[in-house]
């Protein structure tokens, strides 16, 4: 496999899947966030902690185009180093994923990739705006959300590996071991400790954006990185001639 | 005598390096975009860095909207 050209292509098809992640997230996540911002300072204003005076807008101001700024560019690292993940995986699955055409097998790939690693832990522990999330417990969240993350990721890859050895009518048997597997990790697993005080109309609607913005990254990732596959095939044997 | 003989080696597996370097770039961008709390420009800055979350700031709206927690 030629090395170069291997990594070039994931990093730049996570990258381009990153700034459109980013972008998406501006135009249809980005309103959600900036009304549970305003929560967050009448909040601050009614408690005493800080006052509605011209000063503090100028300095809000100043941080809140800082946040939005960000979007993109960290959409850009974000999508770059999921995009790492999936492509070491891709690289290693390839041949196994079913498809004729590898923006098909990629876009496989991005959907399983999606469910495991993201929706499955999204429905446990689903995105919260600003507003819902105490300082204090960020560390437990942090711990819990990553380990759930982990749990189904390896759970899945090692139901795939079980399902290699099965015969062919029986590999059904290995997405239902990765079925009960989670379903049992899901309730075992200890529910975020945050009580939700904001209106839920706001954080469902939140919710909602998130899942289509992170959902339009895995697609646009399986259909870059695919096509580039397609067009650059860095796993094409390198043929070494000696005479 | 001379002859000449060709021998052709196909060369199609995954490089390990390309494993590691991808491996590395995915764990870094994780964690800036996802959990850094001043830690990468402490490194620089000294403590300072963990009340000014420069990174934090910047990668805010990307980590509630990625589904990360927050604050």
């Amino acid at each position: 496999m030629k090395t170069l050209r291997f990594i070039g292509l994931v990093l730049l098809a996570g990258c381009f899947a990153g700034i459109i992640h980013g972008t998406t997230n501006l135009a249809i996540v980005e309103p959600y966030l900036d009304e549970a911002i305003g929560i967050e300072n009448q909040n601050l204003f009614s408690s005493g902690e800080e006052k509605d005076t011209p000063e503090f807008w100028v300095e809000y101001s100043s941080y809140r185009d800082w946040q939005k700024g960000g979007q993109v560019l960290a959409g850009a690292i974000l999508g770059t180093s999921v995009g790492a993940l999936f492509g070491i995986i891709f690289a290693f699955s390839r041949r196994s994923l079913p498809g004729n055409h590898n923006v098909k097998k990629a876009l496989v790939l991005a959907g399983t990739m999606w469910l495991t690693i993201y929706f499955i832990p999204f429905l446990k522990y689903p995105a919260n705006p600003p507003t819902v999330g105490d300082t204090e417990t960020v560390v437990l969240r942090s711990i819990l959300y990553l380990s759930f993350i982990a749990i189904s990721g390896f759970g899945a890859l090692g139901f795939y590996k079980l399902s290699k050895r099965l015969d062919k009518g029986k590999k059904i048997v290995a997405i239902l071991g990765y079925a009960i597997f989670i379903s049992i990790i899901f309730v075992a697993m200890p529910q975020n400790p945050d009580e939700v005080t904001a209106p839920m109309d706001l954080v469902n609607g939140f919710r909602a954006m998130s899942v289509i913005a992170v959902s339009i990254y895995w697609i646009s990732l399986g259909i870059i990185l695919g096509a580039f596959w397609q067009k650059l095939q860095p796993d094409k044997p390198l043929q070494t001639h000696t005479s | 005598m001379s002859y000449s003989e060709a021998v052709t080696v196909s060369k199609s597996s995954v490089p390990i390096l390309a494993v590691v370097i991808l491996a590395v770039i995915f764990g870094f961008g994780l964690f800036l975009v996802g959990y850094d709390q001043g830690h990468l420009f402490s490194i620089i800055q000294g403590a300072e860095a963990f009340d000014d979350l420069f990174i934090h700031e910047l990668t805010h709206d990307m980590r509630h909207a990625a589904g990360f927690p927050c604050h």
